[in-house]
């Protein structure tokens, strides 16, 4: 890096940022963070990037700590769940994914908002006393993270539902009735807690964008198509080969949905933007918020989180494609739907199981994305999603929280 | 149950009648409350592009509710307003925006009561549960509530964001109360009484708080709002509890008894022990067992349980009018007092 590039990096960041971070940081010389210095750096393996980036923000950050396992709504949980343990509701499926699921436990997220309030820093206007001296992060920050983690928490709860409309067939009829109240209860009840630990962090604009967080997660659940449980499956492919741009910016409004559906790269960004990507970037927006950042941080912040989740969806899409796995994948995955956009005949495989996505062969489905070129355009898309969140890390200073952050999108490559 | 007993002797003295007014409150916040409906749907159609989820969202939004939160709200906010600002007394649109929020809070809790509680009937028409898919149906409760706390952010207050979310915890802990029946016997009441606070009062009562906050009232006149609400919001519910044992399906738009068939023992069963006692074993089991819910139905009939809990709706409401008379003179205060004759002496 030339010297005068060097000095230019230093003084920006000294105009947008002057945190303590910055102030510790001031005489060490900036490392610029690219896509290949990231990946050919020593490449760390997830957990290991995972455990030292939590170290670096003092853990466990995780919600599920003794305040919220001891209290009576919990407990009541734990109660009716284990009166669950045997029968076959899918709320057993996602306490378990909730708690180990590989890549996707649900502690990373907001060890991902804590590890950018910590590479943030923050600026004057936020007297000392508010931060967290052993972590370097603030205690709203901190919090705010806990909320990130109950909102999606809540999210997967609810999402695990089964469908008993009358005209559905479950069976054991009893167990899901009961496994459907303690989900939603659950899932409201980490909601509401949620709500309450906004208000008290007595930031309005806050408030209102992780609102609109929820909103989108909402939203997800009715793109359509979808089958008899809500499960999502790809739109008919268009061949129009309309282009379609949208998600530029970082806003309250809602997405527009239906021009996105049936392009493969619009419909993928769109289903999950509105499920992750949306949480995570305005989370990490709002911690910026919190510290006292420009509106210009914050954007690139919520560019950040919104990158860094979909770069990590791809990353899961790809795992069950993977030699050698078998796993069950998403019909929205987006392997699925670059080969349905290569292949649009495969649709009449995806037709089979508008009902019930059981119906549909995956072994079939399988082969085909195999076939095509799929696989190598969702390693693209996820390449290109990891350079565009590793760009927005260079507005930070260097700092181990950066390192660290850097660390886990280069883990998520192969 | 001994405490509860005496609670209720010890004020049988002076039951007292509503004094009359010729006010009625629908008819002086007709202005206000006409648009209510219209206004909280342009709110959820303007959160999503998503006509299926517009569906699920508004279905209750049908301008066939009774609107009692917004209409009490508005109600007190004007009542306040007056009380403190005289002449220059006019509605606040942050307090127009409260009424709306406190209905879209109840209605997202009443889209998931109807999953949990598999209901088949909702003011008179299927419920959401039976017309849609039970997962879209709880994301649309998720997704109204959402759009609620953000209507409360953009009013920038940070007191009532945090009264209002003090509501939406009450309502889930409500129902989680509602789940358990391991409470003893003395503890039943004071469970009953919470349960019904945080799921029915604390709406009304922080609602009504939320309009005097923003009013700038002082402390004792926002105390004086939050009681009101509390008080009414408890007789309004131990009504509710009693008409599910005396008024007919038709006229509730949901079957009676519905209570005991969800295995939930409220006021009428809990002062009908103290006669019979042989409901105690049934409220422990939840009247699961064939014959339960009859019999228990007839218990309370038998019993003076029905005018125990008439009773204790009417003292909250008597209390309710003291509150409200505390007010400076005004047709909205007035208004107040005729509401709280509306609670006691409702039908359906």
């Amino acid at each position: 890096m030339s010297l005068s590039k060097l000095t230019m990096n230093l003084s920006r960041n000294r105009t947008v940022l002057c945190s303590s971070a910055i102030a510790h940081n001031r005489w060490v010389p900036k490392r610029e963070i690219t896509y290949t210095n990231a990946q050919y750096a020593k490449k760390p393996d997830w957990n290991r990037a995972v455990s030292e980036a939590e170290k670096i923000v003092g853990y466990p950050n995780s919600f599920l700590s003794l305040r919220w396992l001891l209290s009576d709504e919990i407990a009541n949980v734990a109660l009716q769940l284990r009166k669950l343990v045997g029968s076959n509701h899918p709320l057993l499926k996602t306490a378990k994914g909730l708690l180990y699921n590989g890549k996707n436990n649900m502690q990373a997220w907001g060890l991902i908002v804590l590890l950018v309030s910590k590479a943030a820093g923050h600026t004057a206007a936020v007297p000392d006393m508010e931060e967290d001296k052993s972590a370097g992060v603030l205690h709203s920050q901190r919090a705010l993270a806990e909320v990130t983690e109950m909102i999606r928490t809540s999210h997967l709860v609810h999402k695990g539902l089964v469908n008993m409309q009358p005209c559905v067939k479950v069976e054991a009829p009893g167990d899901m009735i009961a496994g459907n109240k303690i989900a939603l209860l659950s899932g409201d009840y980490l909601l509401s807690n949620s709500c309450v630990e906004l208000a008290n962090l007595k930031n309005q604009d806050l408030v209102e964008l992780m609102s609109s967080a929820v909103r989108d997660l909402a939203e997800a659940e009715f793109v359509e198509p979808r089958d008899i449980q809500n499960a999502p499956l790809p739109a008919r492919p268009r061949t129009d080969g309309k282009g379609y741009e949208q998600f530029v910016d970082c806003t309250l409004e809602p997405l527009v949905v239906s021009e996105a559906l049936g392009n493969a790269r619009a419909e993928w960004t769109l289903r999950h933007v509105l499920n992750a990507g949306s949480l995570l970037g305005k989370s990490c927006q709002g911690t910026l918020k919190l510290a006292g950042h420009s509106e210009e941080l914050q954007s690139k912040g919520y560019l950040f989180g919104r990158h860094l989740a979909l770069a990590w969806q791809a990353c899961l899409d790809r795992e069950p494609f993977a030699g050698g796995s078998g796993g069950q994948f998403s019909l929205v995955s987006a392997p699925v739907l670059f080969a349905l956009q290569h292949d649009p005949d495969m649709y009449s495989l995806i037709e089979k199981g508008l009902d019930n996505i059981e119906n549909v062969d995956y072994a079939a489905v399988r082969r085909r994305v195999l076939a095509g070129p799929a696989l190598e355009m969702t390693k693209n898309l996820q390449r290109d999603h990891s350079k565009a969140a590793l760009e927005m890390l260079n507005e930070l200073p260097d700092s181990d929280a950066r390192t660290a952050l850097a660390n886990i999108i280069a883990a998520m490559q192969d | 149950m001994r405490s509860s007993r005496s609670f209720a002797t010890m004020r049988t003295q002076q039951p007292g009648s509503m004094p009359e007014y010729q006010i009625d409150p629908y008819v002086i916040l007709e202005d206000d409350l006409k648009d209510v409906y219209d206004y909280i749907r342009s709110a959820l159609r303007r959160n999503t592009f998503q006509d299926n989820l517009y569906e699920i969202a508004t279905y209750y939004f049908d301008g066939h509710g009774k609107a009692i939160r917004p209409m009490i709200a508005i109600l007190t906010a004007r009542a306040i307003n007056y009380h403190m600002y005289k002449r220059e007394s006019d509605l606040l649109p942050s307090q127009r925006e409260v009424a709306m929020i406190a209905e879209m809070i109840h209605t997202a809790s009443l889209v998931h009561d109807d999953v949990i509680d598999q209901s088949d009937f909702r003011r008179g028409k299927p419920s959401v549960n039976v017309k849609w898919n039970h997962k879209k149906v709880t994301m649309a409760g998720d997704f109204i509530l959402a759009v609620a706390s953000m209507m409360i952010a953009r009013l920038r207050n940070n007191e009532v964001t945090s009264v209002l979310s003090q509501v939406v915890t009450d309502l889930v802990q409500g129902e989680f109360m509602q789940l358990g029946s391991k409470e003893t016997e003395n503890e039943r009441f004071a469970h009953y009484l919470t349960k019904t606070y945080r799921k029915t009062a604390s709406l009304i009562a922080n609602s009504v708080k939320s309009a005097a906050i923003l009013a700038e009232a002082d402390e004792k006149v926002t105390e004086i709002a939050f009681q009101y609400g509390r008080n009414l919001g408890l007789a309004f519910q131990l009504v509710d509890d009693l008409l599910d044992f005396v008024s007919s399906a038709e006229a509730m738009g949901k079957p009676t008894a519905a209570d005991l068939k969800l295995g939930l023992a409220t006021a009428p069963v809990l002062f009908a022990c103290e006669k019979f006692p042989e409901l105690n074993p049934m409220i422990m089991r939840r009247f699961q067992e064939p014959g339960d819910v009859e019999k228990a139905f007839e218990l309370v009939h038998k019993s003076r349980g029905l005018d125990q809990t008439q009773f204790l709706a009417r003292q909250h409401c008597q209390e309710a009018v003291r509150l409200a008379n505390l007010l400076a003179d005004s047709p909205y205060q007035k208004g107040l007092i005729v509401a709280a004759d509306f609670v006691l002496n409702r039908m359906k």
